[in-house]
């Protein structure tokens, strides 16, 4: 074998990517493609033209464009991100796939079930990827739960819970009543951002893979807050995947902001808390049940100081809530490199979509 | 002259208004459409005139434009992550200027800031004029820099491509009721303590109502410019300390000042920055004060002169910088409204 053989001497495909959508998530992107080898982003798309140029200048970006079918056809992009709001994703995607280009969308593909089964067809009829952003799931607190769990640590999976409180009827983009943000007309309100990250993560953490059917959904949508500008500010949702109990929770009105996945086990507790990185298990422990609650609150004690200063750590790095989002794209760009398969696949993506569209059906509601 | 004031509810706002009537100009003040409160006054003005709307949502605006000679628009957003001050600040701007075409609009009047300079690069104590460069590398300073930058550039670029006559302000530190403590003085830490950065830079300051004389001043500009740029500063520039000490000697209960002097912070932010190539690849995030490009941007000692705009627009501060502390801290109302017809009932 010479050294040109050897696989790390192999030349990567180099792929020329367009970003549609300039808003906040896009710098989260293209602070990320901008260190993945053998990719070069070639326009950045936006309605308003002083955006669009803005964010070319500053990730360097050579086209900018107000018109996404006029940038896929000068680049000739091989792979677009999707990252407008969910209500246009349907035509943009469709547009994208139409033009020939891989997708990667963010969350959710479509605002129904049917809708993403459309898309994917449509991708599969041309023989494209599309690919939805699960960037939690690759979360480092989440790959050690899926770690924990997969290893056996806390036994059989008995319940799953993934909560999310973050307090944004308090201020900020989505409380602001002069110019309602556009995800209040979505289904779900306000809760439809982040509906899908909840969808999925209950769904990764349960067992049999998505092979389960999910029945006795319970789904509690209510608008604890009143007033006009929000649909809903809470949900709270109760189900069963065979014996194994879910719940998905996610308030607007609750301190401090978190975000945390809880599975218990019949051999032990694992969580994993992403706003403020930290991984906590409490497992069926060897040295005795007297002894197995100290040594566990001291491993715990140990897990909380730890999370402090490595939250402390991650702000002065710079790296938030979206690191997953950076290893995401990696290995979905190294999955279109190599042909392999995508870090996201159709099944989670079409169980996600499923369970989205169950929690929404009247008759799920109590 | 009838006069779009956008951004009319806020703190330099009211007193455009106010100046703007008491000028004798009709004003159509446009606030947020969720303002719960009108100032005092103004619905009952016969001069004045409450609209509501919001400028990020460019659609259902065009009527608010007819009949108007100028704007002046002052809506910005200060506050937020860069995507709020963006949308706030350079999309209200885009959407404001997709309207004036086919408008009769003649001039525009638009308050930028001193934070568009370049000042890791000025010399100190040298001059800073109009004629200062702008900040060299943008990105690597805060969201408000990199905003106006943005609105300047494209208010500039359209009024040279629309046809329209337009007035950039950059004022320095305006002050006023509510808004007497500056970033160029250091840092508060709490309401009773105060870390001054610098001792001897003199402060860039502009009292309210002064500016805001000299916004009205610049929408009834009729000179031969089409373009002008102009800096905003009184005629006094007091020293950090000097400010400082009149502050403290006015408020109660007195504020503690803890003085960090220019030279140690300037090598705090040096080693913060060496640390940050040298260990994270410049990736870290590091806050405002220990950012050479963002403490010089604020506490950096530099000459301020307002010759331009006394010369183009034949302006005067009215008040001294003591004067303007003592109005923020009395009783009386500044934004007031000269006495005027009430409204006809329809």
């Amino acid at each position: 074998m010479t050294d040109s053989d050897h696989p790390d001497c192999l030349e990567k495909k180099r792929i020329t990517v367009d970003i549609i959508g300039g808003g906040k998530i896009s710098e989260q992107h293209l602070g990320t493609l901008r260190h993945i080898e053998g990719v070069s982003v070639a326009g950045i798309c936006d309605l308003s033209p002083v955006l669009a140029r803005f964010t070319a200048e500053r990730f360097a970006v050579p086209g900018w464009f107000t018109d996404y079918r006029k940038m896929l056809e000068q680049t000739g992009a091989e792979v677009v991100h999707v990252l407008t709001p969910p209500a246009t994703h349907d035509r943009i995607v469709r547009d994208c796939l139409a033009a020939g280009c891989h997708v990667i969308v963010e969350k959710p593909v479509a605002l129904s079930y049917p809708g993403f089964q459309s898309l994917w067809e449509l991708a599969q009829a041309r023989d494209l990827r599309l690919i939805e952003n699960h960037n939690y799931r690759f979360n480092e607190p989440i790959r050690r739960l899926e770690q924990a769990v997969a290893a056996g640590r806390i036994g059989r999976v008995e319940e799953v819970e993934v909560r999310i409180a973050l307090n944004i009827r308090a201020g900020g983009r989505y409380a602001d009543e002069n110019l309602p943000h556009p995800s209040h007309r979505l289904p779900a309100g306000i809760i439809h951002e982040f509906i899908t990250h909840l969808a999925y993560l209950l769904l990764h953490f349960l067992p049999d893979d998505y092979g389960s059917e999910i029945d006795s959904i319970q789904a509690r949508w209510r608008n604890h807050g009143g007033g006009e500008l929000f649909k809903y500010d809470d949900l709270d949702v109760t189900l069963l995947a065979g014996t194994t109990h879910g719940r998905l929770r996610f308030s607007c009105r609750q301190w401090p902001d978190n975000f945390t996945v809880l599975v218990r086990g019949s051999d032990g507790i694992a969580t994993a808390e992403l706003f403020y990185p930290c991984f906590q298990l409490t497992p069926r422990r060897s040295v005795g049940q007297h002894l197995t609650p100290l040594v566990n609150a001291l491993g715990g004690a140990k897990a909380l100081v730890g999370s402090g200063f490595g939250g402390i750590w991650s702000k002065i790095r710079n790296r938030g809530a979206y690191e997953g989002l950076s290893r995401f794209l990696e290995l979905t760009y190294a999955a279109l490199q190599s042909g392999g398969e995508a870090p996201v696949t159709f099944h989670q993506m079409d169980a996600t979509s499923r369970l989205v569209d169950r929690l929404l059906a009247e008759e799920n509601r109590v | 002259m009838k006069l779009l004031v956008t951004g009319a509810g806020g703190f330099l706002g009211r007193h455009v208004v106010a100046a703007a009537v008491a000028r004798g100009h009709q004003v159509r003040a446009m606030l947020r459409p969720a303002t719960r409160s009108v100032p005092a006054g103004w619905p009952e003005h016969s001069a004045v005139e409450v609209v509501y709307g919001d400028l990020r949502a460019p659609r259902g605006l065009e009527p608010m434009l007819v009949g108007v000679d100028a704007i002046v628009h002052l809506a910005a957003a200060k506050a937020g992550d860069l995507y709020e001050q963006f949308g706030g600040t350079v999309l209200a701007t885009e959407n404001l200027l997709s309207l004036l075409p086919g408008s009769d609009v003649k001039r525009l009047v638009v308050t930028g800031s001193f934070s568009v300079y370049e000042y890791l690069r000025h010399r100190a104590w040298s001059a800073l004029d109009e004629s200062s460069p702008l900040a060299v590398n943008p990105f690597d300073r805060d969201e408000y820099c990199q905003t106006k930058l943005a609105q300047e550039q494209l208010v500039l670029e359209r009024a040279s491509s629309d046809g329209f006559t337009c007035v950039v302000l950059r004022p320095g530190v305006i002050y006023g009721r509510d808004n007497l403590w500056t970033a160029r003085l250091g840092m508060q830490a709490g309401t009773r303590w105060w870390l001054r950065t610098g001792t001897f830079a003199p402060l860039p300051l502009t009292y309210v109502e002064n500016c805001a004389e000299a916004v009205v001043l610049a929408a009834e500009y009729d000179g031969p410019e089409r373009s002008l740029i102009l800096n905003v500063v009184d005629d006094q520039t007091p020293s950090q300390r000097a400010y400082l000490k009149e502050l403290q000697r006015r408020i109660n209960p007195r504020p503690r000042v803890v003085p960090i002097p220019w030279t140690l912070m300037r090598l705090l932010a040096r080693l913060a920055w060496l640390t940050n190539r040298l260990f994270f690849k410049g990736t870290a995030k590091v806050p405002g004060l220990l950012v050479p490009s963002r403490l010089h941007a604020r506490c950096k000692p530099l000459r301020y002169s307002n010759r331009a705009i006394k010369a183009a627009l034949g302006w005067q501060p009215r008040y001294t910088w003591q004067e303007g502390i003592e109005r923020s801290l009395a009783a009386s109302d500044t934004t007031a409204l000269p006495p005027g017809r009430e409204k006809s009932s329809p």
